[in-house]
């Protein structure tokens, strides 16, 4: 590592905010009501919202949206409709009756409602499944930040990066840091705007709306290349378009870091009405990436910077990054944007890992492996599991196999396809039981699998089910498998259809 | 008679989505439903639209109308597509309210 090619402000910046965040992080630890760090003080609608947005908001939202966007131009909306569109989904479905049934995980709701351990070591699997997935996706962002700031190559910045951040996770765990999540909100839509305007500015374009002075930004790039951007099928058809927005919808209404939101506030309606501003919140990050990659395209036909499909993917995930550096904002600017990227990849990391190893010592290992386990035994395994799982997304993430927001896709996929007709069916039809759900659970892991697998080798198969957008087929495939299955095998026990009656859908 | 009614009502167990029971479930669906139209308007309707309308990339960016430089089917789905969910969660979380508060008041 060359110390000329290490950029020393956001090297500085990330140092201070990592040490901010666990200093903060100690100072407003409250003891836990519960064994999942959840608090149940009065919060207000718009404090919810924020914690909801704050929880939501990755790598896939900070770098993936203005990537995507700068490869694929107006197709790249597929994915702001969907990851906007399934909060409606998960509000008017499901958020109600979610916090009505009290519980705490996707495991601890799936064993209740379907009353047996065996759907709930499925449903264990198919999160951590989901943990891993997402997790590639984070660990793709964080190597490219470090590559960046650092000045080494991807696999070397990845090491290094995933060492800080496990590093991180330890040094948090130690001292008992909790994550303030107003405050994350936050400092990331503050480090994603505020460099934006500057960038709008130096180019000549209105900078206080930057999401709307883009629209003349694309205006004025050559004919072609603002066609290309701007025609809405020039990199997807619309089933491809309604597809991949289905899928990302279901998906999020069937994530389970996104449904752990639910259980986590005072009532149902703090729950409904929490939504309505995490939407809000969440929206002002998209309304504005999209700028960034528009503004980078004004900045490469101004200098004449041609770079073709291959070039453009791998530049892609780092280009909120690059149009700063590429437009001559500030330093200090530029180093908040890479600081607030890592950040939010940070806290989706920890949190899916915490997550992820939670459901393999709690809902596998202790129901499959060893019953007469200790609380003290399974925190061990619990740590072990993190180093492992750790290490197998590191694997995976030194190839990644695609752009941020298309490799996180892929998680919305097999949470769309599982978890997903596997919370409405419960929720809404009294018959689906247990034999159902283990069939569903197994019908939509296979179809998310399927063209990942056999993509090369069955001619067509991806063109009809995507990797990314296999939901629009999957859902309601897995929806009838558990209707035809319920149907054959007996229905759940009196107390579980009276309980969804009477706690579950009552006024 | 109103006994073997209410008893009957008790050990009705049934929920079904398309089938909801008379009552505060059958109107809490209506309004799922009149929400799911709105969501469906712009997750598949829109597209569809676009779909149809923009088949020439000349033409398109030529004929679109466009509203703050942009055409108006790219200003609707990067920009107010957001602001349809956002009300339409608003409305829904409002009736809600309303027939939950209806609901409780009458117990």
């Amino acid at each position: 590592m060359e110390i000329a090619a290490i950029k020393f402000t956001p090297l500085v910046l990330l140092g201070l905010a990592l040490v901010v965040s666990l200093s903060v992080g100690t100072v407003i630890r409250r003891p836990s009501q519960s064994g999942y760090g959840i608090q149940f003080h009065s919060l207000g609608h718009a404090s919810i919202g924020a914690a909801i947005a704050s929880n939501w908001m990755s790598a896939a939202s900070f770098l993936g949206i203005a990537g995507i966007f700068f490869v694929k131009g107006y197709f790249a909306f597929a994915y702001v409709l969907g990851w906007t569109g399934g909060y409606v989904l998960l509000l008017i479905l499901m958020g109600s009756q979610i916090r009505r049934f009290g519980k705490y995980t996707a495991p601890d709701f799936v064993e209740a409602r379907y009353e047996s351990s065996v759907a709930r070591v499925f449903s264990a699997v198919i999160a951590i499944l989901i943990s891993v997935i997402y997790c590639v996706a984070q660990y793709k962002g964080i190597g490219l930040v470090f590559a960046w700031i650092f000045g080494v190559d991807y696999t070397r910045a990845l090491l290094f990066g995933i060492a800080v951040t496990l590093g991180y996770l330890v040094i948090a765990g130690v001292v008992g840091a909790n994550r303030n999540q107003q405050l994350h909100y936050l400092v990331l839509i503050v480090s994603f705007v505020v460099p934006l305007l500057f960038i709008a500015h130096k180019l000549g374009y209105g900078w206080g709306f930057p999401q709307f002075s883009y629209g003349q930004a694309l205006r004025d790039l050559p004919p072609e290349m603002a066609r290309d951007t701007l025609y809405p099928w020039t990199y997807g058809s619309p089933y491809q378009w309604i597809s991949l927005s289905f899928t990302l919808m279901v998906g999020t209404a069937g994530l389970p870091h996104v449904l752990s939101r639910f259980y986590t506030v005072p009532n149902s309606r703090d729950a409904r009405w929490g939504v309505v501003w995490g939407l809000f919140f969440i929206g002002l990050l998209y309304w504005h990436a999209p700028a960034f990659a528009a503004f980078a395209k004004v900045w490469q036909a101004r200098t004449g910077l041609e770079l073709d499909g291959s070039a453009a993917a791998q530049i892609a995930d780092l280009i909120v990054i690059k149009s700063g550096e590429w437009i001559g904002i500030a330093p200090l600017l530029v180093a908040v944007l890479a600081v607030g990227a890592t950040l939010a990849a940070m806290s989706t990391i920890t949190g899916l890992l915490v997550t992820g190893a939670g459901a393999f010592a709690y809902d596998i290992y202790y129901r499959l492996i060893n019953p007469q386990a200790s609380e003290k035994h399974l925190y061990n395994v619990a740590k072990a599991f993190t180093i492992i799982l750790a290490l197998i997304i590191l694997v995976i993430a030194l190839n990644p196999p695609g752009l941020i927001a298309q490799i996180t896709a892929v998680a919305f996929a097999l949470a769309g396809n599982t978890l997903f007709p596997l919370f409405l069916l419960g929720i809404w039809w009294h018959r689906t039981n247990k034999h159902g759900a283990i069939a569903g659970m197994l019908v939509g892991t296979a179809i998310t699998f399927l063209p990942i697998v056999f993509g090369r080798l069955i001619p067509g198969l991806t063109d009809i089910l995507p990797p990314t957008s296999s939901a629009l087929i999957g859902a309601p495939v897995v929806i009838l498998t558990m209707i035809v299955v319920s149907r054959l095998t007996p229905p759940p026990s009196k107390e579980m259809q009276r309980f969804l009656v009477e706690k579950v859908h009552g006024p | 008679m109103p006994e073997r009614t209410s008893q009957r009502a008790s050990q009705d167990l049934r929920v079904n989505f398309f089938r909801p029971r008379p009552g505060f479930m059958r109107k809490e669906v209506t309004i799922i439903w009149l929400t799911l139209v709105a969501w469906g308007l712009v997750t598949f309707g829109l597209p569809l639209y676009v779909g149809m309308q923009h088949t020439d990339p000349v033409r398109t960016l030529e004929e679109s109308p466009t509203l703050l430089g942009l055409p108006f089917y790219f200003l609707f789905e990067g920009q107010l597509v957001i602001v349809w969910f956002i009300l339409i969660c608003f409305i829904f979380n409002s009736l809600i309210d309303w027939l939950t508060t209806s609901y409780r008041s009458r117990r």
